[in-house]
């Protein structure tokens, strides 16, 4: 064991140069922004993430990207980091509404400025500026167009994302406000799939067995709604039954346009990863005055507009 | 302990675990009336082929004492290389250089990464003593970074209708994935009892030293072990991504421990030596009829995951009952 000490701080120091190949190659007067994302377990997330850190450095900043892992204390161990190594700003999204607001104090403390993307946390006087998605009143949405689907009756199904997570009930609620307003449009199964395209293909292909006459189904996020497509693909009743997803990922619309899903919700990340970039900057070079919230609308994409759009955004 | 009493004790054992899952089966049927169906009873087998490829791969590590955190990192990298050699090749711009692969060629690519991580696992648990919990623990995270490095985040799908057989194709009026996962099944049977590999594994579960002692070469036999339950998790890997037609960054998260629960359900030791891959198999299978059983009955999900972690318990103790010398 005592032979393989020196090759494994060899192995170690090689390592360490091979990643940091890229980093060497920055210069050291250049002002730095950190991109903090909740996950980078989702397609979604890496992209905003990615358009964030892209923007940062088109406007001739190091960027560079923190995973939190979901998880609230890796955030702030994130921050920890950020703060000792000096970034000039911090391009922000967020794992928990209100236990990220301690770590967003900490960088204020510090005098970081904080620019939250997507997700909201609970305070007004600790982010600069949050640019924020609208979930609810995107559900919302969904929930009128699904009802007129519908004709305002039928039987249908709900896939729930993580059941510990702000977002999924932002969705569901949104959704409910509009659909639990007619007792003929009947909920059978409300069941969680973890935003994950897998198991909601599994719990879909249960969910048929019990339920083999719905008319349509909402999912929480457009990875489910995928799997949910496919458990009814397999069932063969993918034409009679309409699926409602919610992001505006590429494989939805996709999928929209080949009248596999019926809708979804665009969220619009490369505008508030940009939008947040951008104020940052402009932080840097000296403005103060920054709205505490921009809401960015969540828009309906149906067969009727899709043409409009693209994965993520508007065309 | 005589020959004809150890048997006893395993058909008890084994017993205990059919029992459990007859009652299992009988309260959902009564319950749904969908449950007992021919349709659901495919669909049940369909969903818990990627565990049973999995769990079967555990199971041998588990019988010589050690354990495998990784496989679901495993699954995902390789089903995402399978993907990505499928629709993308290999390119080196640099080089100007481009592979295409063939179906053929892009699921061996998979399996070959799957047994070469796996090699890997055994390699550092035998070589640098690493107790395996550790080592594959370090390569949950490493796999699951290189599955970010290769997919850049990003699922890969659209891969085509000749893959997508594997996961959803029909033989012979039975499922594709449940004839791998047979197949995967009756080979493992095979080789645990039919074979001297077996008879190690057995023996190095049993008693390391002893097995020293009697010659076997137990560094050998871990690396054939850990090397087949990476080739397994990435057939499993393989199964997943053609069932959704997309390799998803995120997949197979949390697998190790549906793996390790339907070892555990199964009566298989976790200090080695003893238990079985047909006990794995009902392991397997109850886990799989929870998961879809607490669906059919539309139970809330913040109960599912209570009702889960119980079941499993009870199945334990009973099973630990029908051990008792």
């Amino acid at each position: 064991m005592k032979r393989s000490l020196p090759i494994f701080i060899t192995l170690l120091s090689l390592l360490f140069v091979f990643t940091q190949c890229k980093q060497q190659k920055a210069k050291n007067g250049k002002k730095k922004m950190a991109v903090v994302v909740s996950t980078l377990n989702n397609p979604w997330f890496v992209f905003l993430a990615e358009t964030a850190a892209a923007k940062a450095t088109a406007l001739g900043y190091d960027a560079k990207i923190f995973d939190s892992q979901n998880n609230t204390a890796t955030e702030g161990d994130n921050f920890d980091n950020i703060i000792v190594a000096g970034y000039d700003a911090i391009l922000f999204n967020s794992t928990d509404a209100n236990g990220s607001v301690a770590n967003v104090m900490k960088a204020k403390r510090a005098g970081i400025p904080v620019f939250c993307m997507d997700r909201e946390i609970n305070s007004t006087n600790a982010a600069t500026s949050q640019i924020l998605s609208d979930s609810y009143s995107g559900a919302v949405a969904i929930g009128v167009n699904f009802t007129q689907q519908l004709h305002k009756k039928g039987n249908y199904v709900e896939l729930l994302g993580l059941v510990g997570d702000n977002n999924t009930w932002a969705r569901s609620k949104g959704f409910h406000s509009v659909t639990d307003n007619y007792p003929d449009l009947k909920m059978v199964a409300q069941q969680s799939a973890d935003f994950d395209r897998n198991k909601a293909m599994e719990v879909m292909e249960s969910i048929l067995q019990a339920h083999p006459d719905i008319d349509a189904v909402f999912c929480g996020n457009d990875g489910m709604a995928m799997g949910a497509y496919q458990a009814l693909v397999a069932a063969g009743k993918a034409t009679k039954v309409k699926v409602f997803g919610f992001d505006g990922a590429e494989d939805v619309i996709t999928a929209i346009k080949e009248n596999k899903v019926y809708a979804t919700g665009m969220q619009f990340p490369k505008v508030m990863a940009e939008t947040a970039a951008r104020f940052a900057d402009e932080y840097v070079k000296g403005r103060r005055d920054f709205p505490q919230k921009i809401p960015v609308a969540v828009e309906l994409v149906t067969p009727k507009n899709i043409n409009d759009y693209i994965a993520y955004g508007k065309k | 302990m005589t020959a004809i009493q150890r048997n006893n004790t395993i058909n008890l054992a084994r017993l205990q675990s059919v029992i459990a899952l007859v009652v299992l089966c009988t309260i959902i049927a009564i319950l749904s009336d969908k449950f007992l169906t021919m349709d659901n009873g495919w669909n049940v087998l369909r969903q818990i082929a990627v565990n049973i490829c999995i769990s079967v791969g555990m199971t041998l590590i588990v019988l010589t004492a050690g354990i495998d955190l990784s496989v679901g990192s495993i699954l995902a990298l390789c089903g995402a290389i399978t993907a990505g050699l499928l629709k993308n090749g290999i390119k080196l711009p640099s080089a100007d250089l481009f592979i295409g692969f063939t179906l053929l060629g892009a699921l061996l690519g998979g399996i070959i990464v799957g047994s070469l991580l796996g090699w890997f696992n055994g390699f550092v648990i035998t070589k640098f003593k690493v107790p395996p919990f550790v080592g594959t623990l370090a390569m949950l995270t490493i796999a699951r970074g290189l599955t970010m490095l290769w997919t850049q985040g990003h699922p890969i799908s659209n891969l085509g209708p000749s893959f997508a057989t594997i996961g959803t194709g029909w033989l012979l009026g039975i499922p594709v994935p449940v004839w791998i996962a047979g197949i995967v099944v009756l080979l493992a049977v095979f080789i645990t009892r039919q074979t001297r590999l077996g008879r190690y594994i057995y023996a190095i579960g049993g008693n390391e030293n002893a097995a020293i002692l009697s010659g076997i070469n137990i560094n050998k036999v871990k690396l054939i072990v850990y090397s087949i339950a990476g080739a397994l998790a990435a057939v499993g890997g393989i199964m997943v991504t053609s069932r959704l037609d997309s390799a998803q960054p995120n997949a197979g998260t949390g697998y190790e421990l549906d793996a390790i629960a339907a070892v555990v359900i199964g009566g298989t030791s976790l200090s080695g030596g003893k238990g079985s891959i047909g006990g794995t198999v009902m392991g397997a299978v109850i886990i799989g009829v929870l998961n879809n059983g607490l669906v059919l009955l539309n139970v809330s999900p913040f109960w599912q995951q209570v009702v889960k972690g119980a079941v499993i318990l009870i199945a334990v103790i009973i099973d630990k009952g029908g051990n008792k010398k």
